[in-house]
Order: C-alpha cells, then sequence, then structure tokens
C-alpha cells in the first residue's frame, strides 16, 4: 500500500490539518528553543519530526498539543488557531505514567469517553474495540501496573483512537521499548494509521523509525533556535523493509544530514566551554 | 605504601544487604522465600515467634528471679482476671475510642488540607511555615497545655491523637499531590477534563495512597500518644492501667495492659492492611504506599 493510501480523501474536512506558522519559543527569558519554524501537515497524511537530542522535537509537540503557547508565530490545527489542549489533538507520551493507575485498561480507554458524558454501556463497547484494534482483547480487567511497557503503549494508542480525534500526535512512543516489541509495534502502527486515516505526527529520534513509518519525515537541526532543516518524502512502498537498496539509500542521507546537525551542536559545545 | 585493606576476604555486598532484607538472590533464597510465604507455614512460623517470646520471657523471670518480674503465666492469670471482671474492656473501649475520634478528625482535616495545600500555591505558601514548625513540635510537648486548657477528660486526649494525624496525613497527602505525573494531567486536559472533574477523576485518586500511608503511620503512634497522654493525666484507658497498676506494684495486671495494647496495634495494623485490600487495592497499586 503506497503512502498516498494514507492520505483523506477528496472533499474531507480539513479536520486532521496542522500548519506551523514562523513559530519562535522560548521558555521565560532562556535562549529560543524554536526559531521562525514552519511547516505543514496535510489531512491524513503520516509525518515524522526526526532530529538529534534535545532539538526541540517534543516543545514542538507540545506547541501543537496546546500544552505550550509559541512566543512568536502560530500554530493552526484543523483551521482553527490552537489555543488550549483540545480532544482533536490526542497525545501519546513516551512515558506510559499518563495512564490512571486505579482504573482497569478498559476504564482507562473509556476515559475519553466518560469526560464527553458518554453512556457507560456504550463507552465500554468503544473502548472494548479499540483494545481489540490494538490486540489488548481479554486484557480489559488489569490495571496499569500489571501490564507490560508494550502493552501500556498500546493501551495509551487505543485511549487515543477511541476518540475519533482526527490528528494523533506522538511523542517517541517506542523509546523504551525493547527493539522486537518496537517493531511489532510500528507495523501495527501503520496498518491503523492507513486504515483509520487520522494524520499522526510522529516524534523520534531513529531514523530506520522514521522511513518505516512516514510518508515525509522532517529533519530538524540542532538546537538551540531549531527549526526544519529539510523535509524528504518516503516514497517506498508498505510495508516498508530494512534490508531493502532504496531503504538503505534513503537512511545514509539522512543520516548524512542528522550528522552535520550533530556536529554543528558538538562545535557550538566545544566553542562555549572554551 | 599501599592503603591498608579494610577486609581480609572480598565480601559480596549487595548479597549481605539483600540477606538482610529477605531478598537472598540465590535459589536457596527463593526456596526460602516460597517456604515462608506459603499459608501453613506462614502460621507456623508466626506461631513460633510469638512462643519463642513467651519462652525467652518465662526463662528471664525464672533466672533473674526479681519480685517485680512476673512469670507469663503471672501476666496471663491478671489478664483474665481483669478481662473477667471488666476492667481491661473498659480501659480498651475508652483508649479505642479517643484514638478513634482523634483519628478520624485528624485525617478529616489532613486530607483536605493537604490536597489544597498540594494543589494551590498561594494556601501552600500561607500555611507551609506554621505547618513546618508544628511538625518539629512533638505531641508529647503539648501534653501539658492540652491538659491544662481541656482537663484530664477525653478532649485533651482526642486533642493529642488528632494533632499528631493531622500532620502526618496532611505532609503525605501534599506530597502525592506534588507526585502526581505531568503527563496524568496533561492527557486528562487532552480530553477536555477541567476544573473539579480535574481534581475529582485526577487528582484525588492518584494521592489516595498517599493519604493512606500517612493515616497507617498515624495510627501506629496513635497507640503510643494516647498512652503517652495517659500517663500523664487520666482517670481510665490503657495508659491509666498501666500507670496506676505501676504505682500498685500490681506488675502482672500492668504487664497484661500492655500485652492488650501491642494485640491491639496489631489488630489496628491488620484491619488497615484489611481495609487498603478490600475496598483501596487500585489506589495503592502501583506504589507501595501504605501496603
Amino acid at each position: 500500500m503506497g503512502p498516498e493510501a494514507t492520505r483523506a480523501p477528496d472533499g474531507a474536512a480539513r479536520a486532521g490539518n496542522i500548519g506551523v506558522r514562523h513559530v519562535t519559543f522560548a521558555f521565560g527569558g532562556a535562549p529560543a528553543v524554536l526559531e521562525d519554524l514552519s511547516f505543514d501537515v496535510a489531512s491524513g497524511e503520516f509525518f515524522v519530526l526526526l532530529g538529534p537530542s534535545g532539538c526541540g522535537k517534543s516543545t514542538v509537540m507540545n506547541l501543537i498539543a496546546g500544552f505550550e503557547h509559541p512566543t512568536k508565530g502560530s500554530v493552526i490545527a484543523g483551521g482553527r488557531n490552537v489555543d488550549v489542549a483540545g480532544r482533536d489533538r490526542v497525545v501519546i507520551f513516551q512515558d506510559s505514567d499518563s495512564l490512571y493507575g486505579w482504573l482497569t485498561v478498559r476504564d482507562n480507554v473509556a476515559f475519553p469517553l466518560r469526560v464527553l458524558g458518554v453512556t457507560a454501556r456504550e463507552r465500554d463497547e468503544r473502548a472494548v474495540a479499540a483494545l481489540k484494534l490494538v490486540g489488548l482483547q481479554g486484557h480489559e480487567g488489569k490495571y496499569p501496573a500489571e501490564l507490560s511497557g508494550g502493552m501500556k503503549q498500546r493501551t495509551q494508542l487505543a485511549r487515543a483512537l477511541v476518540l475519533d480525534s482526527p490528528i494523533l500526535l506522538m511523542d517517541e512512543p517506542f523509546a523504551a521499548l525493547d527493539a522486537q516489541t518496537r517493531s511489532i509495534l510500528q507495523d501495527e502502527l501503520v496498518q491503523i494509521s492507513v486504515a483509520m486515516r487520522r494524520t499522526v505526527l510522529f516524534i523520534t529520534h531513529d531514523i530506520g523509525e522514521a522511513i518505516l513509518l512516514g510518508d515525509r519525515v522532517g529533519i530538524m537541526r540542532a538546537g538551540p533556535a531549531s527549526s526544519i532543516k529539510e523535509t524528504i518524502p518516503i516514497e517506498l512502498p508498505r510495508p516498508r523493509r530494512r534490508g531493502s537498496v532504496e531503504f538503505g539509500a534513503l537512511y545514509e542521507r539522512i543520516h548524512q544530514s542528522i550528522s552535520e546537525e550533530v556536529q554543528r551542536a558538538l562545535r557550538r559545545e566545544d566553542s562555549l566551554l572554551k | 605504601m599501599s592503603a591498608p585493606r579494610l577486609s581480609a576476604a572480598p565480601v559480596d555486598r549487595h548479597a549481605a544487604v539483600g540477606l538482610a532484607r529477605g531478598n537472598d538472590p540465590t535459589e536457596q533464597g527463593a526456596r526460602a522465600r516460597r517456604f515462608a510465604s506459603s499459608g501453613p507455614a506462614a502460621w507456623m512460623l508466626t506461631a513460633l515467634s510469638l512462643l519463642a517470646g513467651v519462652a525467652a520471657w518465662a526463662i528471664a523471670s525464672r533466672l533473674l528471679d526479681l519480685p517485680l518480674f512476673p512469670s507469663p503465666l503471672q501476666i496471663l492469670r491478671a489478664l483474665a482476671e481483669m478481662l473477667g471482671n471488666g476492667v481491661l474492656v473498659a480501659d480498651i473501649a475508652v483508649s479505642v475510642r479517643r484514638i478513634a475520634i482523634g483519628f478520624v478528625l485528624g485525617c478529616a482535616v489532613g486530607i483536605p488540607l493537604g490536597l489544597a495545600m498540594g494543589l494551590f500555591p498561594l494556601v501552600r505558601a500561607f500555611c507551609d511555615p506554621i505547618v513546618q514548625f508544628l511538625r518539629f513540635v512533638p505531641p508529647i510537648a503539648w501534653l501539658i497545655p492540652a491538659i491544662m486548657w481541656f482537663g484530664i477528660g477525653e478532649v485533651s486526649k482526642i486533642a493529642i491523637i488528632f494533632y499528631m494525624t493531622v500532620f502526618l496525613v496532611l505532609l503525605n497527602t501534599m506530597s502525592g499531590v506534588a507526585a502526581i505525573p505531568r503527563n496524568q494531567i496533561r492527557s486528562a486536559e487532552n480530553y477536555g477534563v477541567t476544573g473539579w472533574q480535574l481534581f475529582a477523576w485526577i487528582v484525588f485518586p492518584a494521592t489516595v495512597s498517599y493519604s493512606v500511608a500517612g493515616a497507617r503511620i498515624a495510627m501506629g503512634n496513635s497507640f503510643a500518644a494516647v498512652v503517652g497522654a495517659e500517663l500523664i493525666a487520666a482517670d481510665a484507658g490503657l495508659g491509666y492501667r498501666i500507670v496506676d497498676s505501676g504505682q500498685w506494684m500490681a506488675m502482672d495486671q500492668m504487664f497484661a495492659a500492655m500485652l492488650v495494647l501491642g494485640a491491639l496495634g496489631i489488630a489496628a495494623d491488620r484491619i488497615a492492611r484489611l481495609v487498603t485490600a478490600r475496598w483501596l487495592r487500585r489506589y495503592v497499586r502501583e506504589s507501595e504506599h501504605g501496603a
């Protein structure tokens, strides 16, 4: 299945669009983390933001989620200016500590529906369906502490999917998992996002993961004052395999681009130490 | 010259620490753990432990042969007599009532105040200096003023238990609020949770385990505090019984009262564990607070 399969059908509302326009962001009086950052994500697109550690990737996600506000510029989601957090942009965090330890897996997944005032019966049905989608059937009555790392991240994914939100924001969701679990979840995520036509903004520092998942990869400059250095379309057919020649060529190209940024960051640190 | 070696033989410190905690990592250790935690074996070991305590006491009373060192049998006889004539039951009722009222009032004030201090920086900034000051003034220091103000009756004892409970529960609850993962709050905001919902659905359940931990420590300390208060000035209660028996040199009765005190403390802790396991398990599952 080609990347174009993930695009929303023609005529669909712009509910899944993301627009980041000339955004500068700084914490208080500190130097800017992001400076004049601009990029667009089309509705239904799987966009990966890739960059060296500390370049401000998570800050971009926090801005789109509405957890932080730009110092300058604007963030648009679904055609509207992002002001506060909203359920049209659901976040899947790197740490599974966003799950509620006192609720069962089913109640965790049903939680967003409870906020919406959906009846207990309907939210149970929808939660069970979402859990089935991520392969967690049979674990509905467990508590988060009884789950493995991969199962916790599946629960987070199910909780995000239960809402039919047009945009999923994923902040290195598989970073803490072992390689095998990560690989399985990556495949499942691609299938789910293709089937459900959601816009996904996926943050990672793993080049292989970016090529496996993304329709496009935005490479960020090393911080501070980071922005997008270049955007690379990944026009490989799915399912993608790490061993293919095209995969290797893309990997090399992106690796080269990131390495330059890492070198730049190191030179900058050296000059600061002198 | 090289530095002197601290020990001649290499010692595996981690293993030593593990053994001390009952965490022997070897297969033999695992077998021992499994055996000790199995039902019948656990009961047997508890019975053996109690028997060993009684035996040690019996031997000591026999060997030392002191006139004021009653044997276990003498203590048991005194205990039966005091239970039979109702003296001890009345004392237990008085002390337990004092503890229960002070404890419940302490939790009723400590939990909401701890939540408010954890949630609102202004409340915290206003209350924290006085809380930090008072937590270092132990309940025992307030005994004399409490008795002078409220008399030797119920109020002074309940006030002491309340004072001790309130700070433990308050400080634990406050640290529970501080320990809520930021992602939990953010994800709730992400789903549109606001105001009271955030409090009722996230903050309160997330802090239950911390409040329970504080309450359990307070419950344990309540026994010491009530006896302390009753030792100084009271006309009933287990502390009063201990000091009264001591004054009459009725050591068997004094130890009988102490025996009841220890048993009551264990019973209270067991009840707290049962309540936690029965109704609060989901809140204390993730951490060991209150377990």
